[in-house]
């Protein structure tokens, strides 16, 4: 790796030291990958299972720092809602959307057989 | 504006366009920007707003420029690079591409980037390589690579791109271009494929800082149609001189960066700004509470691509949820794939206080780090990342040594304030690039700021790039 000196280097690998790494439990990660409607092949799952594995340990790092007494941040300027009108407005959308539906037969988007 | 009045001709009669084309054509056999160009494409989306803005007079009429494609141009694709949108045609245009349209602006094409803008290089586009305009081993950044490509070759004066974690911004800096991310609303997202919605906004990547204001004061404004966009309410204050605060400890930088970074705060002292140093003692969670939130916001947000309605379909399912299943397996890559997973773990319940939660607590400590950090000076000078462009494959960074390298960059996402990447040197053929961070809306001092730099040391080109052909 040129250009990027040696203490960097080391930095940035210091926690994925290659050949020991941390692995998420395969079943947790069926589990999860189930939920996020995911299907995954065994070779996928396998370094899939290393590289969350590797984040979820570097996630834990976040124990390190006293958050008491701190609420969560969800939006960082957004205070309140702010709500539109309740008002009709024209939408020409409708067909164009359908166009890019990947199988149609007129206005319904056709999917496999449900039962 | 000088600067633009070039670029207002090449698109004036056909004879330009051909010059144009042919420019554009023998950069993209090199570095691969753009997904699609088409200088021809009538832009459809084009509807004056009917406000008073003026297209004959604005300074943007006729200046073509590009969007990252997950930004929505109609008469354009929207991809996302991603296999599972491949084809999608956009059905409508983002509302910060029909204000630069109204203003006379033409889209002359999207440009690539990392798969969902999920990566710092690009390369996990599914539909094309783009490579640095500097050295063609390299890769130009991400995940906005194409756009940041694209201005550094001089094939358009300014490109929109988006950032979430240091998208715009990055590539800027590997590709020697100036890159703004706006405070957090600023700008409207309607149009934006969303990929973490509390931390990305629309910005530009431009040639020059004079482009990038008026670009950004065109786009901004509150739109009906994103309700978390805001009115940018800048205080109008600023000491002047500014007064910088830049970083002491510094450390796990490429001596390139350091270097730089060094010579900057010397050269921005001699430009009469004052220095002080100060400490972010919460930069070493930025990553992990970034990483966390964008993540299960990231999980969310792909849960609607499910081959139904849009997107990739395979050819054979016995039933709809096999349907989704392999739609998903065969339009995903590895890296969108590796984060809706961990999106999907830190908001399983039993983790969610763990991870979600407390990275969101983390947040705060970060966005109180930093306004308090603001009370003594109008800016921050930091880094964009540790090291200048890096190469492809085994010799440059793998995937979780960038996440890391996030660190100077998603800082300002998760406090929703604006930074502007400039290019501050050029080390061994290399341009290296550093930012500004202001307090949210507070465009107008990383201008300043940025300005001032460029008058000492002013933005190089790439070997290769001409202006001859359009003057």
């Amino acid at each position: 790796m040129d250009r990027v000196n040696l203490s960097l280097q080391r930095s940035l690998t210091r926690e994925g030291g290659v050949g020991n790494l941390p692995e998420v439990d395969k079943k947790e990660l069926y589990t999860t990958a189930s939920l996020a409607q995911l299907e995954l092949s065994e070779q996928e799952a396998e370094r899939l299972a290393a590289a969350v594995g590797q984040m979820l340990e570097y996630f834990s790092k976040m124990r390190e720092i006293d958050v008491e007494g701190l609420e969560p941040t969800t939006h960082a300027l957004l205070k309140t809602n702010r709500l539109r009108e309740d008002i009709v407005v024209e939408s020409a959308l409708a067909d164009v959307l359908l166009e890019n539906a990947p199988e149609r037969e007129d206005r319904f988007i056709v999917i496999p057989n449900v039962l | 504006m000088e600067g633009l009045s070039s670029w207002r001709k090449v698109l004036s009669s056909s004879q330009a366009k051909q010059a144009y084309a042919g420019y554009v054509r023998e950069w993209e056999s090199r570095i691969g920007a753009f997904l699609e160009f088409d200088p021809d494409r009538s832009p459809i989306g084009a509807k004056p707003l009917g406000d008073d803005r003026g297209t004959a007079s604005h300074p943007l009429a006729g200046i073509p420029f590009a969007a990252k494609d997950n930004i929505a141009v109609e008469g354009f694709s929207l991809t996302c690079a991603s296999r599972m949108l491949e084809g999608l045609a956009s059905p409508y245009t983002a509302t910060a591409v029909s204000r630069l349209q109204a203003a006379g602006a033409v889209v002359v094409g999207k440009t690539n980037l990392d798969e969902f803008g999920m990566g710092s290089s690009t390369d996990t586009s599914a539909l094309g390589r783009t490579s640095n305009p500097w050295d063609r081993a390299r890769v130009p950044g991400g995940s906005s690579g194409g756009s940041a490509a694209a201005v550094a070759a001089g094939l358009v004066p300014f490109a929109l791109g988006s950032d979430t974690g240091g998208s715009i911004r990055q590539p800027a800096a590997f590709c020697g271009v100036y890159g703004l991310k706006p405070t957090y609303g600023v700008v409207s997202r309607y149009g934006l494929v969303a990929y973490a919605s509390s931390l990305e906004g629309i910005g530009v990547v431009a040639e020059s800082t004079a482009v990038a204001r008026l670009v950004f004061e065109t786009m901004r404004g509150l739109d009906p149609l994103d309700h978390s966009s805001v009115d940018h309410q800048p205080s109008g204050e600023a000491h002047s001189p500014l007064r910088v605060g830049v970083l002491g400890g510094l450390s796990e930088l490429s001596v390139e960066v350091e270097g730089v970074y060094r010579q900057a705060i010397k050269l921005i002292r001699e430009l009469g700004m004052t220095v002080t140093e100060i400490t972010l003692s919460t930069l070493e969670y930025v990553v992990p509470a970034y990483y966390t939130i964008a993540t299960a916001e990231a999980s969310a947000n792909l849960a609607r691509f499910n081959g139904i309605r849009y997107g990739h379909r395979p050819a054979y399912a016995e039933n709809p949820e096999q349907l989704v299943r392999t739609s998903r397996d065969e339009g995903f890559g590895e890296e969108v794939k590796l984060r809706i997973l961990l999106g999907t773990y830190v908001l399983r319940s039993g983790f969610q206080d763990q991870y979600y939660v407390r990275a969101q607590r983390v947040r705060t400590a970060i966005r109180n780090e930093l306004a308090s950090a603001f009370t003594g000076v109008d800016v921050l000078l930091l880094p964009v990342f540790p090291t200048p462009a890096f190469k492809r494959g085994d010799e440059g960074l793998s995937p979780f040594q960038q996440k890391l390298a996030d660190r100077f960059t998603a800082t300002a996402n998760l406090a929703g304030v604006p930074g502007l990447a400039f290019p501050a040197g050029v080390i061994d053929g290399l341009p290296v690039g550093l930012q500004f961070l202001a307090p949210a809306f507070e465009e107008e001092r990383l201008f300043r700021a940025a300005e001032r730099y460029a008058e000492a040391v002013p933005a190089e080109h790439p070997a290769g790039y001409s202006a001859e052909w359009r003057r």
